[in-house]
C-alpha cells in the first residue's frame, strides 16, 4: 500500500506539473494519461509489494523480490552498519515506519523495508545493530583539540605549494569567465598594442621596434614569462587564501584538519575508516625537497556524496598539502603505524615491461609518421618524404630512455601488514594499504600479458575514487602475479574488515 | 515457491562441506544451454529488424530488387553469423570459468580474451544475492552475487550454478561464520 501510495506522489505531482505547463492542452488527454502511465505504474507498485517480501532469521534477514527474475538477498545482522528509520506524515498517521537497511557495501540502500510497525523496527534495530549503538556517543567530545599539531603548513611553505601546483589556472579561469562577460575582448587590438609602445620605457623601446622579427619573438617571449609568473602568482595566492594556517591535529581517534583564510574548514578524518595512503611527489615536489600525502576515506557519506555530483568520485583528502619530504614517512607513521614507506624493501616489475611499453608508442607513432611524410611529400613544403622519419628517430629514444627509468623505479612491496605500490618518473607516488583495508584481490590479463605469460594485480578497497594513485600493479611475471595474489588472500581470509 | 527457503532445511544428499574442496569446478554445463536460450532469442528478433524493414522497403517499392538482394543476402549473412556467435560464445566462456572455494572464501577465475582471478574473502562479504531468471529456474541453476565493501569488486557475480550448490555456497559465504571461527 505504501508502495502504492508513494507512487502515486511520485506520479501525480510531476503529471499535475505538465499540466499546468501545457496550459490545458494535455488535460484533454488526461484519460491517456491515466490509462498509459498511471495505471501500469499502480498495477505494478502493487504487484511489486505482493513480491517483496523480508524474513528475519535468528542470523540474518533474507529478502526476496522479483517476479520473473527471482532473487533472495541474505544480510547478516553482523553486516548491517545503519538502519535509518524514514517516517513521512502518513507514516505518522499509521503508526509505522520505513526502514532503510545500509551495510558497507556502497550505493543504494541494501533493503527497503517500506512498512514495520514501530515495535517491529526498534526490534529489528536493537537486532540488527545490537551493542553497537554505543560508539555514536563519541560525538559529544568535541572541539577537544588534545595533543600537538601532528603538523603545521607556515606560510613560506604555502608558497612553495602555490610555485608547485598548477592552480593558478583556476583563477585564470574564473577571470576569462568575468571578462567574457564584459566583452572585454571586442576592442582594437592594434591600437592597445601602439598605445602601449607609446608608453613603453626608453629600455624597452626596442622590444616594440616595428618591422624588427627579433622584437616581435623577443617580446612574444616575454609575454609569456610574465604569464607563467602570474599564473604562479594566482596560484600562490589561491593556495595563500584556501589553506592557510593548514593544521593537522590528533583528536582522540581521529586526524582534524584545519585551515582556510576567508572560509574556515575543520574537516574530521576518521583514522579507522583510511583506507589507502599516497605519498606524491612531483618532478616539482621533488625540485624543492617536499612531498604532500593524501589518504582515501570510506563512508564519509556526506564527502563522498559532495564529489559524486561532478561524476569524479573524490574520496581522497590531504593528510599534507605539503610537507618536507624527509618528514613524509614518519607523519604517515604517526597516523598509521602499520604503514612504514621507507623501512619496506621494494621488489621490481618485469624488467620486459620496456619493450611492451615501447611497442605501444611505436604502433601510435608509425600511423602518424606515415601521415606526415604523405604530407611532406606532396604539400609544398620543400622538404622530402623523408624527413618525417625525424619524429619517430627523436620520439622513440626519448620513450625508451623514459620508459626504462620508469619501469625500474616502479615496484611493490609486502609486509606483514600492508601492501604497497609505487611509480612514476620523473616525479613519484608511492601507495600503501593495509591488510585489514583490503576487500577482493585480483589479477588481470589482458591478451598482450597472456602472450608475454604477464598479469597485473588490483587490490580493491571500500570508497575508492576514480581518481589518484591506488595499488594496481602491471607488468608482474604470471607466477609472481599468482603468488602475491595469493598471499594477499590469506592475509585477508584472516583479518577482519571493521569500519 | 520452489526456489532456497531456509538455510538449514532444504538440502539433498551430498554433505554441505563438500563444495569446500579447494578445487576448481566449472559451472554447471546446462549453463551453456541457458546462455544460448537468453543469447538466440535476444539476436534473432534484433537482427531480424532491418531484414524486416528492407524487405518491407523493397515491397513498396523504395529500394530496387537487385539491391534489395544484396542486402538481403548480406544481412543474412550477418544475421547467421550473430546467431552462430550467441550459439557458440557461452561454450567458449563455460570452458574458461572456473571457481574454487575453501574455508576461507571463494575464488573466480573467468575471462577468454581478457582474463581475470579474483578471490573473495568470506571475511569481506557484505551480503549474498540468490537469484533465478526464468529461464535459469527451469534447468534448476541459480546465480550467486556476492556483495562487499569495496569498489570495482563491489558486486560479483557467479552464474549457472546449479540450486543445490548454489545454497550451499551462500551459506559457506555467510559472513558471521568467518566471524565465529575467529
Amino acid at each position: 500500500m505504501f508502495i502504492a501510495a508513494g507512487t502515486v506522489r511520485a506520479l501525480v505531482l510531476p503529471a499535475v506539473g505538465a499540466i499546468v505547463a501545457s496550459r490545458g492542452v494535455l488535460l484533454a488527454r488526461l484519460d491517456l494519461l491515466l490509462l498509459f502511465v498511471i495505471v501500469p505504474a499502480l498495477v505494478y507498485a502493487f504487484v511489486r509489494q505482493k513480491v517483496y517480501t523480508y524474513r528475519f532469521t535468528e542470523s540474518e534477514l533474507v529478502v526476496r523480490d522479483g517476479l520473473l527474475t527471482r532473487n533472495v538477498r541474505h544480510i547478516s545482522y553482523a553486516r548491517i552498519h545503519n538502519v535509518a528509520l524514514v517516517r513521512n506524515p502518513i507514516h505518522r498517521l499509521l503508526g509505522v515506519a520505513t526502514a532503510r537497511i545500509e551495510t558497507a557495501a556502497g550505493g543504494k540502500p541494501e533493503a527497503l523495508l517500506r512498512v514495520l510497525s514501530l515495535e517491529a523496527a526498534d526490534e529489528l534495530r536493537r537486532t540488527a545493530l545490537g551493542e553497537e549503538q554505543t560508539p555514536s556517543a563519541t560525538g559529544s567530545a568535541e572541539m577537544r583539540p588534545t595533543d600537538a599539531p601532528l603538523l603545521q603548513v607556515p606560510d613560506r611553505e604555502l608558497v612553495r605549494l602555490g610555485l608547485i601546483s598548477n592552480r593558478g589556472f583556476i583563477v585564470i579561469a574564473a577571470v576569462v569567465g568575468v571578462v567574457s562577460q564584459l566583452n572585454w575582448w571586442d576592442q582594437d587590438w592594434s591600437r592597445v598594442y601602439e598605445s602601449l609602445r607609446a608608453r613603453a620605457p626608453d629600455w624597452a623601446g626596442w622590444l616594440f621596434e616595428s618591422g624588427s622579427l627579433t622584437g616581435r619573438v623577443l617580446l612574444g617571449i616575454v609575454l609569456i614569462l610574465l604569464a607563467i609568473a602570474l599564473l604562479r602568482l594566482f596560484s600562490i595566492t589561491w593556495y595563500l587564501v584556501r589553506y592557510r594556517n593548514f593544521t593537522l591535529r590528533q583528536k582522540d581517534e581521529d586526524l582534524r584538519a584545519e585551515y582556510g583564510l576567508l572560509t574556515q574548514v575543520s574537516s574530521v578524518i576518521p583514522v579507522h575508516r583510511i583506507q589507502l595512503v599516497t605519498v606524491s611527489v612531483s618532478f616539482l615536489h621533488r625540485c624543492f625537497g617536499r612531498a604532500s600525502i593524501d589518504v582515501e576515506t570510506a563512508g564519509a557519506s556526506d564527502l563522498s556524496g559532495q564529489f559524486a555530483a561532478s561524476g569524479v568520485l573524490n574520496t581522497r583528502q590531504w593528510l599534507a598539502p605539503i610537507v618536507d619530504s624527509g618528514r613524509a614517512a614518519a607523519l604517515v607513521r604517526k597516523v598509521l603505524p602499520e604503514i612504514d614507506i621507507e623501512a619496506v624493501e621494494w621488489k621490481p616489475i618485469e624488467a620486459r615491461a620496456v619493450r611492451r611499453i615501447v611497442n605501444r608508442v611505436v604502433i601510435a607513432v608509425t600511423p602518424v609518421t606515415i601521415g606526415l611524410a604523405a604530407v611532406l611529400t606532396f604539400s609544398p613544403i620543400p622538404l622530402s618524404g623523408w624527413h618525417g622519419l625525424w619524429l619517430p628517430s627523436v620520439v622513440l629514444p626519448m620513450t625508451w630512455l623514459a620508459t626504462r627509468r620508469w619501469v625500474r623505479r616502479a615496484g611493490y612491496a609486502l609486509t606483514d601488514r600492508a601492501i604497497y605500490f609505487r611509480s612514476g618518473w620523473p616525479g613519484r607516488q608511492i601507495s600503501a594499504v593495509r591488510f585489514v583495508n583490503m576487500q577482493t584481490v585480483a589479477m588481470h590479463q589482458s591478451p598482450f600479458d597472456h602472450r608475454r605469460r604477464m598479469a597485473s594485480v588490483a587490490v580493491d578497497t571500500a570508497g575508492a575514487g576514480s581518481v589518484g594513485h591506488r595499488i594496481l600493479i602491471p607488468f608482474l611475471d604470471v607466477d609472481v602475479a599468482e603468488s602475491i595474489l595469493h598471499r594477499l588472500y590469506v592475509e585477508t581470509r584472516s583479518t577482519e574488515f571493521r569500519w | 515457491m520452489d526456489d532456497r527457503d531456509q538455510t538449514s532445511n532444504s538440502d539433498p544428499a551430498p554433505a554441505p562441506a563438500s563444495i569446500v574442496d579447494g578445487q576448481e569446478h566449472r559451472v554447471d554445463p546446462r549453463s551453456v544451454k541457458v546462455a544460448r536460450i537468453i543469447g538466440v532469442s535476444v539476436t534473432l528478433p534484433l537482427a531480424l529488424i532491418p531484414l524486416i524493414f528492407v524487405t518491407i522497403g523493397w515491397a513498396l517499392g523504395g529500394i530496387p530488387s537487385p539491391v534489395y538482394f544484396a542486402l538481403f543476402a548480406g544481412l543474412l549473412l550477418l544475421l547467421a553469423l550473430l546467431v552462430l556467435f550467441a550459439y557458440r560464445w557461452p561454450a567458449v566462456r563455460h570452458e574458461r570459468l572456473r571457481y574454487l572455494v575453501d574455508e576461507g572464501g571463494l575464488r573466480i577465475r573467468r575471462g577468454v580474451f581478457w582474463r581475470k582471478v579474483v578471490w573473495i574473502p568470506i571475511s569481506r562479504v557484505q551480503h549474498t544475492d540468490f537469484s533465478q531468471g526464468p529461464v535459469q529456474r527451469s534447468f534448476g541453476l541459480a546465480t550467486l552475487t556476492v556483495h562487499t565493501a569495496g569498489t570495482a569488486g563491489a558486486s560479483i557475480s557467479l552464474g549457472g550454478l546449479e540450486h543445490g550448490i548454489a545454497t550451499r555456497l551462500c551459506d559457506h559465504l555467510r559472513p558471521d561464520r568467518a566471524t565465529d571461527a575467529d
